[in-house]
């Protein structure tokens, strides 16, 4: 660890060094204005770390970088500060020069460079022309405006400040950025409430806690159902359970939709990443249909797809989790799909193009799903418990389970269908 | 998991390397090494009391017998090999001999000697990043970076090497350590060069997750694994994960956001111009995921790593920023 030791050492060499600085600069001298004119008192104070010996040569554009990790200083002040402000040299700002001038010298000390000894120069070193005080002033207000508008160091603080406020500085380790969610919670909220009016019943299966599997149909162009699931959950459950969806592979090819879907709780469906969840206790919800589900045309609708190979029953016995049947009902209806074109798939990175009453007719705007009112409907868990792990190998049981789970699942919506009046009504 | 009664014998290649200079420095310290045996073209700068140092250049063809004659002389017991390039290089035959080749002289050199315990330095860059990939690599899953970039395929050659140096039944104990992208105040690496610019490219669209390991862990890692004999294969990360987007808001630089077809002509002509610090086939950990699995070192091995991702940036960012301003004239190793 020689080399970090290194590093420490060069760091701690600094500190008798601060307290030189300090004594040599906090004495009390009368303020001449001419002396702070070319800095800028505002910003500089204790933001900044650049060595005070060479205020002009220090490429601006460096600074700042650490600044976003220092909390906002209270004696913030406008950059048209106390320099043109007040007329130079006025005695009722000597005091607060003084006390500026001491912040700074101790901020000095601290940053100062090992090569430069303050012994030997106890005289503050800027060297700047003493220019009359009236030209002065009239030049230093333009000019810390227009420095202040030049210096990219300013754009690069905003910048960000405003990069990191929406986002956490941290993630859950599946990608789940709770500040990115949290700007999308109305949006949610407000399709869940207001525009597909979701009515969810037997939400009292869902365990308060202990890893649950979530099996249900699969719909639409646009994959909403999982994120309405999760939102369902959030709201009406009374635990307000975390739900995570597994979405399919395609969604990771594609740009922006695969970045945003993993920062709002989406995580890549495959047996290690639920395997993962489930062990720590996680509600997952898994759309078994797959692709195949989405892809399903308006006449198919409600006509679940094949479950896969049945890798859903397999992780449920490995991890001996009970599975949850449920059925999205109104789905379906939102993105009715007409004709799907398979034809351009491999070039823009998606299964098919959808071909919609409004797709790609409206352009993007067909996209949007049509207010159909939808009802998730959570059926009574099953358990597999009593087969062991072992039964996850025996391939004639898996497919019997899956097809049992699909079953119950075909019925549940089947049922759901039939009782519904109106599409958009419910 | 057994400590090694009798002073250890410890060579190490790549000495001068970034892991291979701290390694040395903890292993100084540590009683229950009683010699170190530096194989590299230069004095490591921690070099000191148990250490003996051997100029051997691993792309000689005399390479394979010189170290066997050195290890049989010092009676080496464990072979720490960390020559391997920590960034990409133009001189790609160099870094062929030098990885691939230099590895399996070394090993030969080991089969010769008789030395029966080799620790070896991988990386988990080597999984390649795919939208396939599971959130969490563990380490039975295949070694999937792309074999035409001779930066990858020369280390996967070398890891498979020491893989079949290590096959059941010969009573040898390897142990490969795959660590993730190394990051700290003091390494130098293509990871601390991209986040050292003021402006770094992104792929538009794109936010993977990252995963890094401090340097202090990592280093750390290699000496439990050379005090203790694991056999196995471990991924050595921290813990945590953050969008590429956080990092780069985190180390204080402007993210430039390229469509990933547009990226890669023109990352191409930088790396031919010497401009880039990475050839275009590492954008891909740019785009997709590339996180492993960290529990089984944690189980097997007793690696806790003491940094998560985030301060290991936050670490390697505050550094950087003394570095930027001219306050820390050190240069990283």
């Amino acid at each position: 660890m020689r080399a970090i030791r290194f590093a420490n050492e060069a760091m701690s060499k600094k500190s008798p060094k601060k307290k030189v600085r300090t004594r040599a600069r906090a004495t009390p001298r009368p303020v001449s204005p001419a002396k702070h004119a070319p800095r800028r008192p505002t910003r500089r104070s204790a933001r900044d770390q650049e060595p005070e010996a060479e205020p002009e040569s220090v490429d601006e554009s460096e600074l700042g970088i650490g600044s976003r990790m220092v909390p906002p200083e209270a004696d913030y002040q406008e950059p048209s500060g106390p320099g043109s402000d007040h007329p130079p040299g006025a005695a009722d700002e000597g005091d607060v020069e003084a006390q500026i001038r001491a912040l700074e010298a101790r901020l000095d000390g601290l940053m100062q460079g090992a090569g430069k000894s303050l012994r030997d120069d106890p005289v503050p070193r800027q060297t700047t022309p003493v220019v009359p005080p009236e030209q002065r002033a009239s030049d230093d207000a333009a000019g810390d405006a227009l420095r202040e508008l030049m210096a990219s160091d300013y754009y690069v603080k905003q910048w960000g400040r405003l990069g990191m406020r929406n986002r956490s500085e941290e993630v859950d380790e599946f990608g789940l950025d709770p500040s990115y969610e949290a700007r999308l919670l109305p949006l949610l909220d407000f399709l869940y409430r207001r525009y597909f009016r979701v009515e969810t019943i037997g939400l009292e299966h869902v365990p308060s806690e202990g890893r649950c599997l979530v099996v249900a149909n699969h719909s639409g162009v646009l994959p909403l159902d999982g994120m309405m699931l999760r939102t369902a959950v959030r709201l009406e459950h009374p635990a307000r359970r975390e739900l995570r969806w597994l979405a399919e592979d395609f969604i990771y090819y594609l740009p922006f939709v695969g970045a945003a879907m993993n920062r709002v709780g989406a995580v890549r469906a495959c047996q290690e990443n639920a395997e993962r969840l489930l062990e720590k206790g996680s509600l997952v919800a898994v759309f078994p249909e797959g692709v195949k589900g989405i892809g399903k045309l308006y006449r198919e609708r409600y006509k679940l797809q094949r479950f896969g190979r049945g890798g859903f029953i397999r992780l449920a016995l490995r991890t001996q989790t009970p599975v949850l049947p449920c059925a999205i009902i109104g789905a379906e209806e939102a993105n009715p799909m007409l004709h799907r074109i398979e034809a351009f798939s491999k070039l823009l990175g998606v299964p098919y193009l959808p071909i919609t009453p409004t797709f790609p007719a409206l352009g993007p705007l067909g996209l949007v799903p049509a207010p159909t009112k939808w009802r998730i409907e959570l059926g009574e868990p099953l358990h597999f418990e009593g087969y062991g792990p072992e039964a996850a190998e025996d391939h004639v049981l898996v497919g019997r389970l899956a097809e049992r789970v699909r079953a119950g699942i075909q019925r549940l919506v089947d049922a759901g269908v039939a009782r519904r009046q109106s599409v958009w009504l419910g | 998991m057994r400590v090694s009664p009798a002073p250890l014998a410890v060579a190490v290649t790549g000495a001068c390397s970034f892991l291979g200079k701290n390694l040395i420095g903890l292993l100084e310290e540590d009683e229950r090494v009683g010699r170190i045996v530096t194989l590299d073209v230069e004095r490591p700068s921690t070099a000191g009391r148990k250490t003996r140092v051997y100029d051997v250049d691993l792309t000689q063809p005399s390479a394979e017998e010189r170290a066997s004659e050195i290890f049989e002389a010092e009676r080496v017991s464990t072979l720490v090999h960390l020559a391997f390039l920590a960034s990409p290089t133009h001189a790609t035959a160099w870094a062929h001999e030098f990885e691939s080749v230099g590895t399996m002289h070394v090993l030969n050199a080991c089969r010769r000697a008789h030395v029966d315990k080799l620790v070896l330095w991988s990386q988990t860059l080597l999984y390649g990043a795919h939208p396939t990939n599971p959130n969490f690599l563990s380490e039975r899953h295949p070694l999937r970076a792309r074999r035409e970039d001779p930066f990858f395929a020369d280390k996967i050659e070398a890891e498979n090497e020491a893989l079949r140096f290590g096959r059941p039944g010969k009573g040898r104990t390897v142990t490969v350590l795959r660590t993730a992208p190394i990051l700290g105040p003091t390494v130098s690496n293509y990871v601390t060069q991209y986040l050292s610019r003021r402006v770094v490219t992104t792929i538009l669209g794109f936010d993977p997750l990252m995963q890094f390991v401090h340097e202090a862990d990592a280093v750390a890692a290699f000496k439990l694994a050379v005090v203790h004999d694991v056999p196995g294969v471990f991924n050595i990360v921290a813990d945590g994960v953050l969008p590429l987007s956080t990092v780069v808001k985190l180390a204080g630089r402007i993210a430039v956001p390229l469509p990933r077809p547009l990226a890669n002509p023109l990352v191409s002509a930088l790396w031919m111009a010497h401009l880039s610090e990475a050839p275009p086939a590492l954008l891909d950990y740019l785009q997709y995921l590339c996180v492993a699995d960290g529990r089984l070192a944690g189980d097997v091995l007793g690696f806790s790593p003491v940094y998560t991702t985030r301060e290991a940036v936050i670490d390697y960012a505050s550094a950087q920023h003394l570095r930027d301003v001219k306050l820390l004239a050190e240069n990283p190793a």
